[in-house]
């Protein structure tokens, strides 16, 4: 006992178990010598013990009481012994009920679960302190384990424990032997429940504690009264959809989803939750490389399944690859990335993001509308988490109108959906599922497999596009590839993945489909001398046809701001991150060929970031 | 004085105080640990009003040796003329008291709870008692709760609170010992071993356990490998043998 210091506003009731009583009600009805449970006895070696119950019984009194169908009558008999109000008498550890002879018994009500209070450590330790005095060495591994730390951390009272268990060893001593048989079974049948042994769970697991008691009573104070009021006028102020709507969306998402619901339709190959067997996890993993039919089936729902799914969305990256447009993959993965990460990386991040993806002639330039591209960067320049929500709703939706259309008729999702493979459904025996339980082992460490996670997508950023390798050698770092600015010379670049934040990255530039000579972004302000840092990009002409009707407008843009008319000269935006040699841009310029350069009409221009300073200072410091 | 010079009677006299602390600590624990055995009767069919007629003298008792052994610890710990082991003595003893209190306290509760949940006033009532396989009644260890003497003499005699009250009564004693001494809780340290024995038991209960706990595993299936060291070889042989010649006669 300490010193209620509770004054923190912390956590610290359990939630409200509303079915402890429902249950509870329902044991005192079974129990009725009338309408109850039939119950026989247990012929032990040397005494008999009254009120035992057969499993079949049990269920065939839920069945009839209840009206329920068997499997459910199973289920909630199961759910009685998992909770610890029936234990079974034979194979003590496994709180299942089974429909057959096998026998069980109530539990005395000192041992019911209580919602309020939990099940004291004091307590099992004196429990297991009393086993152990009473046998030596029948304490199993993780009731050792158990019992050796409760010794380490309740050490200051460990006297009392072992003095209390002695005095309860011996106060139980003076009852009749059957009943102390009967009590030895009640306790420990207790101690399954609320102590379950490794790699089973309890059915009093719950997740975390909360903040206000569930049994006290609210008093109707002032602040009650508003608090509901408020509650009841902002749920009036909700907008509402007609119940057909509402009831049809509900129809369509269930028919849809009918049979990948585990509880509904059987599990491939089986579930691993009731038989043991992980072979269902093994081939759902997130990157595995030949998913399972069920898993592409449900690929073809939404674009948000796609999406979601890893080994979904590197099907769609490479379908995207090969039509050489994933720059809207990227920039979506590029703003999820935004969304999810460190506080400290996000300045960086939506750097980065703006250089690759938004500024104008970006090497990867996403196609959004004006009024979506003002909001996005102006809120750029005070970056935040949810800066790109509306960039990213909108590519979001363009993706799904257009791209998943495609991608689902496209060979490489048909060459997925063929080599898919669909597991036999396994068909246990009570033999075998006994072995499965006993061969149960722990899986892949979490760790591991965020490793893994985190391999995968650096070798997916490693094999971005193909790397000029004239490049490579001059400069020793990972460079972007030059485009080749002129319309008759196509190349096959392909999209780089988007590469994981890093000081170093290679880009590489994404082909738009149709050449056009350079012209200017639409936001010449941006290149106004007022306020910039003097960076350069590697920008490529414009990327879609989508672009077009805003050219007429930018040609415009090229008799006002006469400097900043030409595009600017190609150039790695890996440099920003790299003591850059100034002299390798000119070298890189003359790199290209004269009528490239002519026809492109490239100029030793730069790219500036909207919300660098005002002074022009060499971004190396 | 001279330590050497002092007389065994003022020694004795010395160390009374603590000697019986020790023995109501003892005195409590026997009492809580009858107190839960009697408690799981509770809702079962061994319950009658006996047996809560038992339960409320084995709390009254334990409310005296509490009250008495909370009086005599704070006035040893405030007094503060006491030699350094008696004083460590002392403290240990306080810890395991309040130890004691928190677990009598939770008993209590769920006591009272069982109580108002299973009320024996009108006779239908006894339908709704569990059939939980208990036959035999408390008695026995009513008997050894109601063998427990105070070992100091029963001069104060307080009227016990009801049970409600009681509860709360421990909460009030525990926070208010809690702020008049100040005992460094966490840092006692066990003198008991950590995988202790009982060597007080007698044979025949030993054996009868040892097969009723064999009978437990009746029909169990193969269970996992156990860290069964059995000890005592030669009872257990004993054991079986006298079994098998219970079986036999």
């Amino acid at each position: 006992m300490t010193i209620r210091t509770n004054r923190d506003h912390g956590q610290h009731y359990r939630p409200r178990m509303a079915c402890l009583k429902k249950l509870e009600a329902m044991v005192v009805e079974m129990q009725n010598p009338k309408g109850g449970v039939k119950s026989q006895e247990q012929r032990l070696v040397i005494t008999t013990i009254p009120h035992a119950m057969t499993g079949q019984d049990i269920h065939a009194w839920i069945v009839n009481r209840l009206k329920f169908t068997a499997e459910e009558a199973q289920a909630f008999g199961t759910m009685l012994v998992a909770y610890g109000y029936l234990y079974p008498l034979q194979n003590h550890k496994k709180l299942v009920l089974k429909p057959d002879a096998s026998l069980y018994r109530f539990q005395t009500p000192y041992f019911w679960p209580v919602q309020k209070w939990p099940a004291d450590d004091t307590n099992y330790a004196i429990y297991l302190a009393k086993r152990n005095i009473r046998k030596k060495g029948v304490l199993e591994m993780y009731e050792q384990e158990h019992y050796n730390s409760l010794h380490k951390w309740m050490n200051h009272k460990w006297d009392f424990i072992v003095m209390q268990a002695k005095e309860q060893y011996r106060a139980g001593k003076e009852r009749k032997k059957p009943d102390r048989v009967v009590f030895d079974c009640q306790e420990r049948a207790y101690w399954i429940v609320h102590k379950p042994p490794p790699r089973t769970f309890s059915a009093m697991d719950y997740g975390l504690d909360r903040l206000i008691d569930p049994n006290e009573e609210e008093k109707k104070t002032i602040d009650y009264y508003r608090r509901i009021i408020i509650y009841i006028q902002q749920s009036i102020m909700r907008s509402r959809t007609k119940s057909t709507v509402s009831l049809g969306a509900l129809v369509k998402f269930t028919t849809t989803y009918k049979n990948h619901d585990p509880f509904l339709a059987p599990c491939l190959p089986s579930n691993p939750w009731l038989t043991d067997d992980d072979s269902y996890w093994e081939l759902n993993l997130p990157l595995v490389e030949i998913p399972t039919k069920m898993r592409v089936e449900r690929w073809t729902f939404s674009f948000y399944e796609l999406l979601n799914d890893p080994r979904g969305r590197t099907d769609f990256r490479v379908f995207l690859k090969k039509e050489f447009s994933g720059e809207n993959l990227a920039f979506w993965e590029a703003a999820e990335e935004l969304k999810w990460g460190t506080a400290e990386s996000m300045k960086e991040k939506a750097q980065t993001i703006y250089k690759t993806f938004l500024a104008p002639g970006a090497p990867r330039w996403i196609n959004i509308d004006q009024k979506t591209m003002d909001i996005t960067v102006k809120g750029l320049v005070y970056p935040h988490r949810y800066v790109l929500d509306a960039a990213q709703t909108h590519i979001f939706m363009l993706m799904k109108k257009d791209t998943f259309g495609r991608y689902i008729k496209s060979p490489v999702f048909k060459d997925t959906q063929k080599k898919a493979l669909s597991p036999q459904e396994h068909n246990f025996s009570d033999s075998q599922l006994e072995q499965n339980a006993r061969n149960r082992r722990p899986g892949i460490h979490p760790i591991l497999l965020h490793q893994q996670a985190e391999a995968e997508k650096a070798k997916v950023a490693a094999t971005g596009g193909p790397v000029d390798i004239k490049q490579l050698r001059r400069f020793k770092a990972p460079l972007s590839h030059l485009a080749l600015y002129s319309a008759p010379c196509p190349t096959g670049q392909d999209d780089g993945a988007w590469p994981p934040p890093s000081p170093i990255r290679s880009f590489s530039l994404s082909r738009g489909r149709h050449r056009r000579p350079p012209a200017p972004a639409p936001r010449g302000e941006y290149r106004s001398a007022a306020h910039r840092r003097r960076m350069t990009l590697c920008l490529h002409p414009s990327a879609s046809p989508a672009r077009d009707p805003a050219g007429g407008g930018r040609a415009r843009h090229p008799a006002r701001h006469s400097r900043t008319k030409a595009r600017p000269r190609p150039k790695t935006i890996a440099l920003f991150f790299q003591n850059g040699e100034d002299d390798s841009t000119e070298s890189r310029f003359d790199l290209l060929d004269e009528e490239c350069r002519d026809a492109a009409g490239v100029t030793r221009q730069e790219v500036i970031c909207p919300w660098e300073s005002a002074t022009q200072q060499s971004y190396m410091e | 004085m001279n330590r050497w010079h002092k007389s065994v009677g003022e020694i004795q006299a010395r160390r009374r105080p603590v000697v019986e602390c020790e023995r109501g600590q003892a005195a409590l624990s026997k009492v809580t640990a009858c107190y839960q055995q009697l408690s799981s009767f509770l809702g079962s069919n061994s319950d009658c009003s006996r047996l809560r007629e038992e339960l409320e003298e084995t709390r009254a008792m334990a409310y005296t040796i509490c009250k008495g052994l909370q009086r005599r610890l704070t006035a040893q710990l405030t007094e503060g003329e006491l030699p350094q082991e008696e004083r460590e003595e002392l403290e240990r003893l306080w810890v395991l008291f309040i130890s004691g209190l928190e677990i009598f306290q939770q008993d209590l509760r769920k006591a009272a709870a069982l109580q108002h949940l299973f009320p024996l006033n009108q006779r239908r009532d006894r339908r709704g008692l569990l059939n939980t396989g208990c036959v035999g009644g408390g008695s026995g260890v009513a008997a050894r709760a109601a063998s427990v003497q105070t070992p100091w003499v029963r001069a104060e005699e307080e009227p016990s609170p009801e049970l409600g009250a009681h509860v709360l009564q421990l909460d009030g004693m525990a926070q208010e010992m809690l702020q008049k001494v100040s005992v460094p809780f966490w840092s006692m340290e066990a003198t008991q071993e950590a995988w202790p024995e009982d060597g007080e038991d007698q044979p025949d209960g030993e054996e009868a356990a040892a097969a009723a706990g064999a009978a437990l595993e009746v029909g169990a299936a193969p269970e996992e490998d156990r860290g069964r060291g059995c000890c005592r070889n030669k009872r257990c042989r004993l054991g079986r043998v006298l079994c098998l010649l219970c079986v036999l006669n």
